[in-house]
């Protein structure tokens, strides 16, 4: 047996999962392979420590919380939405406000002084004026005007 | 002993699939520390292994009229506590930072020693935190494959059904598993 299907061989050999044949293949290569032995006892001391490990047990009133809550309880569901798409709504509302703000101020400001012309226009007393400057009655109102100062 | 308990599992799922929920409490009460160990060695912290537990037996309870024999129901709780814990590691964003950090515990390693020295039970601290810092370094995929077997001890085909894989990639992944745990342990060492 060569050195690398040997050591493939290592795992399932500790685990009992090797057939008869390749059982006695497998361990006349470690009598005979130095390496690969010391592979072998690396990775079965990894293993008996791992099983070696604490075992935990159900906490004190598990069983009597679980009977509780069976018939109330639903299961936490968790949304199998990419992490990326969770932050794109979000994202383009913020987007949105930020061009909302950013627009806001710069058409504020093109604005400004016709719009306080506009708002001075709009509280003028001309438009009470019965007799326009350029309508007939106020040419006429100029014209006597005129005749009178002579 | 294999077969007697697979046998007494069936009997329990035929009295609860007749109406007889006492049954239910049984199996609750015979695989409950089983299926909490595999939650406390995936998830790393007693909170979340117990939330995860609880979920896994209500899903059960939910679903076990539709419980098809060809399996063993062991492995069918696995299969739905080993599911369960992986969503929990898919908590969205937000959730995860309100939640906050939940901190792992500590799992130690027993030495089978009835008055262990000082020196021993030290050593012993360190190889059992060496051991929890390498699991967790692991990927996903290597870490369940490693939990099944080495923690709970599943046979390569029983690790196949629960996670739904071929054994030849029980086999691959295992082997693959330990050898990364390994480099992850040496590499821990060397920086002590």
């Amino acid at each position: 047996m060569r050195c690398k299907r040997a050591r493939d061989l290592i795992s399932p050999y500790i685990d009992g999962e090797l057939s008869e044949r390749e059982r006695v293949s497998f361990e006349s290569h470690m009598k005979d392979c130095v390496n690969c032995r010391a592979e072998f006892e690396e990775t079965l001391h990894l293993h008996n420590l791992l099983t070696g490990a604490e075992r935990f047990s159900a906490p004190y009133g598990f069983s009597t919380r679980v009977l509780a809550n069976q018939e109330t309880k639903t299961p936490r569901k968790v949304l199998l939405v990419p992490l990326f798409a969770r932050f794109t709504g979000v994202v383009a509302v913020l987007i949105i406000i930020g061009i909302g703000i950013v627009s806001g101020r710069f058409l504020g400001r093109g604005f400004s002084f016709q719009k306080s012309g506009n708002i001075a226009a709009s509280f003028s007393l001309d438009i009470f004026n019965a007799t326009p400057p350029d309508s007939v009655g106020g040419v006429y109102l100029a014209m006597t005007e005129a005749k009178n100062e002579k | 002993m294999v077969n007697a308990n697979k046998a007494d599992d069936l009997s329990l799922i035929s009295r609860f699939k007749a109406g007889d929920i006492s049954a239910f409490e049984e199996i609750l009460i015979k695989h409950q520390d089983r299926i909490y160990n595999v939650c406390r060695y995936m998830l790393g912290n007693k909170d979340d292994a117990e939330d995860a537990a609880q979920d896994t037996f209500i899903k059960a309870y939910r679903n076990l009229r539709d419980f098809r024999p060809d399996s063993s129901l062991y492995t069918w709780l696995y299969r739905i506590a080993v599911n369960t814990c992986l969503d929990y590691k898919k908590l969205p964003f937000f959730a995860s930072i309100f939640r906050g950090t939940r901190e792992d515990d500590e799992v130690v390693n027993e030495l089978p020693s009835d008055e262990p020295s000082p020196e021993r039970l030290y050593e012993s601290k360190q190889t059992g935190h060496a051991l929890r810092v390498g699991l967790k370094q692991l990927s996903e995929k290597f870490r369940t494959v490693l939990i099944l077997r080495e923690i709970e001890g599943l046979s390569y085909e029983e690790i196949a059904e629960v996670l739904d894989i071929s054994i030849g990639t029980v086999k691959s992944r295992i082997s693959r598993a330990r050898e990364e745990l390994k480099q992850q342990i040496t590499k821990f060492t060397e920086q002590k």
